[in-house]
């Protein structure tokens, strides 16, 4: 028996489902659920999950973030970000979560995938810090 | 004031920072375990590329997986959680280069570990470099003297060579190494040498007996301790390498030995099967070989044009039981431009150095000898040959005739002129009156016991009395009928006095 990937499983739930709703929708998830339960994945479900969230990201162009900084954003802020994101990765939406974080001490963070942008004061002090001792 | 002078110092050297905000790539530890971690992101890092993780330790690049990287640490491990944000530096690997690292001890890093301070360098070489090209290398033709007869006039080392000591343990492979560095003293010559998984103490010994004999002044010692992790020794030898090549690019010859690769090998398989890369012959993985040829490949000698120099290389293979046809010692063998042979059984039978001549050879050595070594070593190879051939036939019976008996006799001779204690290397010219002597049968009638106290009265005599001998062989490296006829009458007047 061939092992399918997880990445192929999941694009494959993507390409039979996209465009479907009802009842067609339903027998879509049924078949799905009976496959990965046929070839011994359920305990993958997890994993098929989180690659079929990332194939729907990329397909309908939605970026992920998170953004961290020490107090809550005003609104405006939140707006420029969003702006800023959209633009750099040339997304059509963003799924923004935010966290507070103390230690940041000032400034903000923004995760997106594997790329941070960091103008937080903390790492401004860390990188001082390594200036310093390099000197 | 003093306080004052350091608050405006700080202030200038912070007015001088400039930080710059940009998006970094990063990804995150998933797991972590002797000495390897695995990390999740980091989608843009290229193959050995140079990672840095929270505490300050630095990692390497391996293994580029679908969505994960395989990452060695460099050092301590035990630091690293899992979770913890792991930078992508876009750097290759390099090591700080420096003409201040001559005479200290370096780690696998390139720092210092000698205690004697930092060194202060804003050079650095990238550990991994590409060879240099067939268009930039010029032919071996001048030689490395290693002051041990044997090697120098049966096996000769050319400047650019690699030749390989392979041997058992407890067979004196580190004292030809450390012999051919102590020879070393004024012949302007670097040199490195590289301690791969090594105990401390062994090092230590080498590092005082070095500095005993002045030779620290020419010397790096690059050290991966058999404490530390495997990583480091698996990058130690590539960092010794871009050290020298530092040295080569000013011109300048360069000696580097590789103590050992086969503890080299070993690591680089520890870390292979801990990244999961599939084992293969004694589970090594499969590019064990271009593991060593590419390292062995940089050693060369370059031409005026591309600036000169080279580097000498003498990696050193410890066998199991003599087995030389184990996988690392046929590897290393093939790469290599020959082999010194030591054999377990030629040191306790009090032959050291205990090279075997029979099986040591050296592929490009013979046309970097100078011409008399060269008029010397021609028939003392021949002579040694037959004396083997004849040993082991002479013992059947003692009714020999008389050319057997001779040849015999000879090679017993030519034996006992081999032998040379740790640390006392020869030099060249004085090789060249000892084994002429020998060679044109003027030891033939000295007791073999003797041989030693006639080699060193002949040289100590020669030195004296054969003036333009000496002369031509040492400046001119030439070899003429009145230098030998005046070496013919020095020996000769040296022996009246010996026999009285």
């Amino acid at each position: 028996m061939a092992t399918i990937s997880i990445k192929n499983l999941a694009h494959a739930i993507y390409e039979s489902s996209c465009g479907k709703d009802g009842a067609e929708l339903d027998r879509v998830v049924q078949n799905t659920i009976h496959l990965i339960s046929q070839k011994h994945l359920m305990n993958k479900s997890k994993e098929i999950l989180a690659s079929l969230e990332k194939i729907i990201d990329k397909n309908e162009e939605i970026v992920r973030a998170t953004i961290s900084s020490r107090v809550k954003l005003e609104k405006k802020i939140i707006n420029e970000i969003e702006d800023f994101i959209k633009k750099r990765y040339k997304a059509k939406n963003t799924v923004l979560e935010f966290k507070i974080d103390e230690k940041l001490l000032g400034g903000i963070k923004i995760e997106i995938g594997d790329e941070i942008i960091d103008t937080t004061l903390k790492s401004k002090i860390h990188k001082l810090e390594n200036y310093l001792i390099t000197q | 004031m003093t306080k004052n002078y350091i608050v405006e110092n700080l202030k200038k050297q912070i007015e001088k920072f400039k930080d710059e905000v940009k998006a970094e790539k990063v990804g995150h530890v998933i797991e972590v375990f002797d000495g390897i971690a695995k990390i999740s992101g980091l989608s843009d890092i290229k193959a050995s590329e140079m990672v840095s993780f929270p505490n300050g330790e630095r990692g390497v690049a391996l293994n580029l997986e679908e969505d994960s990287v395989g990452v060695i640490i460099l050092g301590d491990f035990s630091k690293i959680h899992e979770g913890d944000e792991v930078k992508a530096t876009g750097q290759i690997l390099s090591v700080p280069v420096s003409d201040l690292q001559i005479g200290r001890v370096l780690n696998a890093l390139g720092m210092p570990i000698d205690g004697k301070g930092a060194i202060k360098t804003d050079k650095s070489n990238p550990i991994e470099k590409v060879a240099p090209g067939v268009i930039t290398r010029l032919s071996v033709n001048q030689a490395v003297q290693t002051g041990i007869k044997a090697i120098d006039a049966l096996i000769p080392i050319g400047r650019g060579q690699r030749e390989l000591i392979i041997g058992d343990r407890q067979t004196g492979k580190t004292a030809i190494a450390i012999d051919a560095i102590l020879n070393q003293k004024g012949q302007d010559m670097i040199c490195v040498y590289v301690s791969i998984g090594q105990k401390d103490s062994k090092l230590r010994k080498l590092q005082t007996r070095l500095e005993e004999g002045g030779a620290m002044d020419y010397t790096i010692i690059v050290s991966a301790g058999s404490s530390e992790s495997a990583a480091l020794s698996y990058i130690a030898p590539y960092t010794g390498v871009s050290i020298a090549e530092y040295f080569m690019d000013q011109g300048r010859d360069v000696l580097i030995i590789y103590d050992d690769l086969s503890k080299h090998a070993v690591a680089y398989r520890e870390i292979s099967l801990l990244l999961r890369r599939p084992p293969g012959r004694e589970a090594f993985p499969g590019d064990v070989f271009y593991l060593h040829s590419r390292l062995l490949e940089r050693a060369c000698r370059r031409n005026k044009e591309y600036g000169g120099g080279s580097i000498t290389a003498l990696p050193i293979i410890e066998t199991q039981s003599g087995d030389v046809s184990a996988y690392i010692p046929t590897n290393v063998i093939s790469i290599t431009d020959g082999q010194i042979f030591l054999e377990t059984d030629l040191f306790y039978k009090g032959i050291r150095p205990a090279v075997n001549v029979g099986l040591s050879v050296s592929r490009v050595g013979s046309s970097a000898q100078i011409k008399a070594m060269k008029k010397v070593s021609g028939t003392l190879k021949l002579d040694l040959a037959q004396f083997r051939e004849l040993e082991a036939f002479a013992q059947f019976g003692s009714d020999l005739d008389e050319g057997t008996k001779n040849q015999l006799e000879r090679g017993k001779r030519a034996v006992e002129m081999l032998k040379q204690p740790q640390y006392a290397p020869v030099k060249t010219e004085d090789q060249v009156v000892a084994l002429y002597a020998l060679t044109k049968g003027h030891m033939d009638d000295i007791a073999v016991d003797k041989i030693k106290s006639f080699e060193e009265g002949l040289v100590d005599y020669a030195r004296r009395n054969a003036k333009t001998f000496y002369k031509e062989v040492t400046t001119e490296k030439m070899w003429t009928d009145v230098g030998e006829q005046e070496l013919i009458k020095v020996i000769g007047e040296f022996k009246g006095g010996f026999n009285k």
